[in-house]
């Protein structure tokens, strides 16, 4: 059952690297981002799961899952969305220079 | 504590700033020194408690399975004495031309400071990936700061492909965690060589790239010449010389580290990047006419002959690779801070308009002959002297495609450097006679004499051998696994 | 096409990594020594606060680092506004309903922060959830109200006092010998797990750090308003240009 998690995340990941690769709008770029660390992400918390498990806080009935994947993930989503924070400053920036955003024809005021 | 402080306090710093100029801006005058200086010390100090024996600082007191640990060793002491080098010139630079006004550009300096201190000294997977994305903002931040349209859309660039590089690095320490659920790499170290060989693949791979496009190796270093370029000249500097250094020094230690033993073919593909980083860049900077992509292009190559090192696996070949990356700091800070001011004195970057420079400002272009051609590799100048240890370095490891395309590479880079130098001697029109102000003579002196010392040294001193301890010493990973985990 | 297909490739091969893997029936490696030893050791109730604040603060601090560095140059990248112009806000109904929300909001968002030790949360949630309560009367009031209630000067020097009062705290540790970021082991009282006060330092390093994130998403989408209000105004006085023409 978790293999099935882990194929989705790996999935997830893939889709992200190629909407940064192929898509020529810079906002489609930016939501790439953010689709490819959701892909990572959901990998490292996959990895914490055990059967049966109950979420880590202390009056606990059971087998508690792995906290530490939990830790990760929060400090890896603020970095993330720190990132395309930052992105997206800069594509307005982009913006309001060129009244587009699109990447084609960017270049094509550049030359 | 020194380890912690060498993070800690220029973070401080860059808290405290804000609050500085909003309610006392004479403090920011007087205080604004001492941090450049406090940060410096510290840093170089830390260097120092590194030499020898290996140095640790355990947060929250708890050992290093279970917490975060700091740990100095030869390798993160020398690109601990670089950073401090690099950041204190372009502080340095920048405090000269700029004083005291634009407060916002002190804090990210300061943030970017304490990550790269904070990347060179960590023995935590993840803490490390922390670090490493706060200095990579401070740094697409540093990149668009002129807020001209080139530096915006450079660092929208490099933001895209650096972000891409982090997450390959952050996968590639998801299925380490999922392998051995721990983070320390000391821990990991230890329990890579019984890791199945598929996952191993992943992780080298994920990393390898991951850390190429943060360096700007070749099939990815396409952000670096817009970004180096577009950039105000202290941040070039700082750029050219510091920050890849720092993605250089993480995947030696990575390699080094979790790959030693269990994928000796790491090796190869990194010389491979290297060799291809080292003939793209110099074939790409004989074609430029503007001189900041020329010396953009020219780091690019210099990354390939730090990486073919790298790549050589055995003590001299890693001693080499950091012999060359302390001069390269050496040599392009300097060659950047002195072209840069003349771009700026002159309002143009482009080298045909540059004729006869050298009768109007003698200083500055005679600082550049001197860092150029310790740059191509003009004997005895410490660019002669670390090109030579890794041709002996890939010579002794029978790789002589590496040692050919390090010697092919230097013919090149001696072409297009002589084509700068010739237009900058030949007479010609111009403005009145005029020397740069001081200070910046002074800093652009300083690296020239530098190189000039470091290529004389190995002929008097043991420096060599240093060097080549420091390698040896991060090949063990035996030793750094008991040093941590047996605390 | 090709494109694709080399993603496609990438992830099967990924795939084959992860395959590679065994999952382990129970938890290994420093989880459990955190699942078991938390309660005495720092008090807390919550275990991944304790990760996040005791036993891997140094992390915290640097994800603190990478807002506060993104506040300040997205305030950098926007700070040559020539003039502020105000939008107009939404209309009176919505006004009303989020004038009765705005103290509940704040209410659950310091619930959020202060019980970050025995509930899930804690101060990065705590934190959007204040920026949360400045964005929706940046919407719902006008940016010009906001910025009158909460000045951009209080939230810069509440960011910076929040990542201070953060070193502060690490460096009590520091001071009394047991590295940074020491919890109990620097005296910090302990108290009883599932008490509100108990675990120490977490609930203050809690408050900082909602301070500092509360204060620093506040500005970045202050700052991205002001810009695009400033875009709007001038195509809506080129529309009205046109219209007189």
């Amino acid at each position: 059952m978790i293999k099935i998690s882990y194929a989705t995340a790996i999935f997830v990941f893939c889709i992200g690297l190629y909407t940064i690769l192929s898509k020529r709008n810079l906002f489609k770029t930016v939501i790439g981002l953010t689709i490819m660390e959701s892909g990572a992400l959901m990998l490292i918390v996959t990895a914490g799961y055990v059967h049966g498990g109950v979420p880590p806080l202390i009056p606990m009935e059971g087998q508690a899952v792995n906290p530490l994947p939990h830790a990760f993930t929060l400090t890896a989503i603020v970095i993330g969305a720190s990132d395309v924070a930052l992105a997206l400053a800069l594509v307005i920036k982009v913006h309001r220079r060129y009244k587009t955003v699109d990447l084609d024809k960017i270049r094509g005021l550049k030359e | 504590m020194i380890l912690t402080l060498a993070v800690i306090f220029p973070l401080s710093s860059a808290f405290v700033i804000p609050l500085l100029h909003l309610y006392g801006s004479r403090g920011l005058r007087l205080f604004l020194p001492i941090m450049g200086l406090g940060a410096f010390v510290l840093t170089l100090a830390a260097a120092a408690s590194g030499f020898g024996d290996y140095a640790l600082a355990f947060f929250g007191g708890w050992p290093a399975r279970l917490g975060v640990v700091f740990v100095a060793d030869g390798l993160s002491s020398v690109f601990l004495a670089l950073a401090a080098f690099g950041c204190g010139a372009s502080f340095l630079y920048f405090y000269e031309q700029m004083g005291t006004g634009p407060w916002r550009f002190y804090v990210i300096f300061f943030l970017l400071q304490a990550s790269m201190n904070g990347v060179l000294l960590t023995g935590d997977l993840f803490n490390m990936f922390v670090f490493y994305e706060i200095f990579s903002l401070a740094a697409y931040l540093l990149v668009s700061y002129s807020l001209t349209w080139q530096a915006v859309e450079a660092g929208l660039k490099y933001l895209v492909m650096g972000t891409v590089g982090a997450f390959f690095i952050l996968l590639g320490a998801a299925y380490a965690f999922i392998a051995t659920k721990t983070l320390n790499m000391a821990a990991l170290a230890a329990s890579f060589p019984q890791m199945p060989k598929a996952t191993l693949i992943v992780i080298a791979a994920c990393m390898v790239v991951g850390f190429s496009l943060k360096a700007g190796a070749f099939p990815f270093h396409f952000w670096l010449p817009d970004a180096h370029s577009s950039a105000i000249t202290a941040v070039s500097a700082l750029l050219s010389g510091v920050v890849v250094k720092v993605s250089i020094y993480s995947l030696i230690r990575v390699s080094l580290l979790f790959f030693g033993d269990a994928l000796p073919s790491v090796f190869d593909v990194i010389t491979v990047l290297g060799v291809l980083s080292l003939l793209g860049g110099h074939l790409m900077a004989s074609r430029q006419q503007d001189i900041k992509r020329l010396l953009a292009y020219s780091t690019v190559a210099q990354i390939g002959y730090i990486m073919i090192g790298v790549g050589m696996g055995t003590a001299t070949g890693i001693a080499a690779a950091v012999f060359h990356s302390f001069n390269h700091m050496l040599m392009k800070s300097g060659l950047f801070i002195t072209a840069g001011r003349l771009a700026e004195e002159i309002k143009t970057r482009n080298i045909q308009d540059m004729k006869g420079l050298y009768y109007h400002r003698r200083g500055m272009v005679l600082a550049f002959t001197v860092l150029a051609a310790a740059i191509v590799g003009v004997p005895p100048l410490n660019g002669f002297m670390s090109k030579w240890y890794l041709v002996v370095a890939s010579v002794e490891k029978r790789s002589f495609l590496a040692a050919l395309a390090l010697v092919f590479g230097t013919v090149i880079s001696a072409s297009y450097y002589i084509r700068v130098l010739s237009v900058f001697y030949t007479p010609g029109e111009g403005s009145s006679e005029h020397e740069s102000r001081r200070p910046v003579l002074a800093i652009a002196a300083l690296f020239s004499a530098c190189c000039v010392v470091l290529g004389l040294l190995p002929f008097f001193t043991p420096i060599w051998e240093l060097f080549v301890e420091v390698g040896s010493k991060a090949l063990n990973t035996k030793d750094y696994i008991a040093a941590v985990l047996l605390k | 096409m090709g494109l694709l297909l080399l993603c496609l490739g990438i992830g099967w091969w990924l795939w084959k990594g992860v395959a590679a893997m065994e999952d382990p029936e129970f938890i290994i490696g420093p989880a459990a020594y955190y699942i078991i030893n938390t309660a005495e050791e720092t008090g807390a109730a919550n275990i991944v606060a304790a990760i996040l604040f005791d036993y891997r603060g140094i992390d915290t601090l640097g994800e603190a680092s990478v807002i506060y560095t993104t506040v300040c140059g997205v305030a950098m990248l926007f700070s040559k506004s020539k003039y502020k112009r105000s939008s107009a806000g939404l209309s009176f109904i919505a006004r009303r309903g989020v004038s009765f929300l705005v103290p509940f909001l704040l209410l659950y968002g310091s619930a959020i922060i202060l019980m970050g030790h025995m509930t899930p949360g804690g101060g990065f949630q705590g934190g959007a959830v204040f920026a949360t309560v400045t964005i929706l009367l940046c919407i719902v009031f006008g940016s010009s109200f906001e910025m009158s209630r909460i000045k951009p000067k209080t939230k810069e020097t509440i960011e910076s006092l929040g990542g201070l009062f953060f070193v502060f705290l690490g460096g009590v540790g520091l001071l009394a010998g047991a590295g940074f970021l020491a919890n109990t082991a620097a005296g910090f009282p302990r108290g009883q797990v599932g008490n509100f006060l108990s675990a120490g330092a977490i609930p203050l390093l809690n408050i900082a750090v909602g301070m500092k994130v509360g204060a620093g998403l506040s500005t970045i989408f202050y700052s991205m308003v002001r810009v695009l209000e400033l875009e709007f105004g001038e195509q809506m006085s080129e529309v009205e240009g046109n219209d007189k023409n």
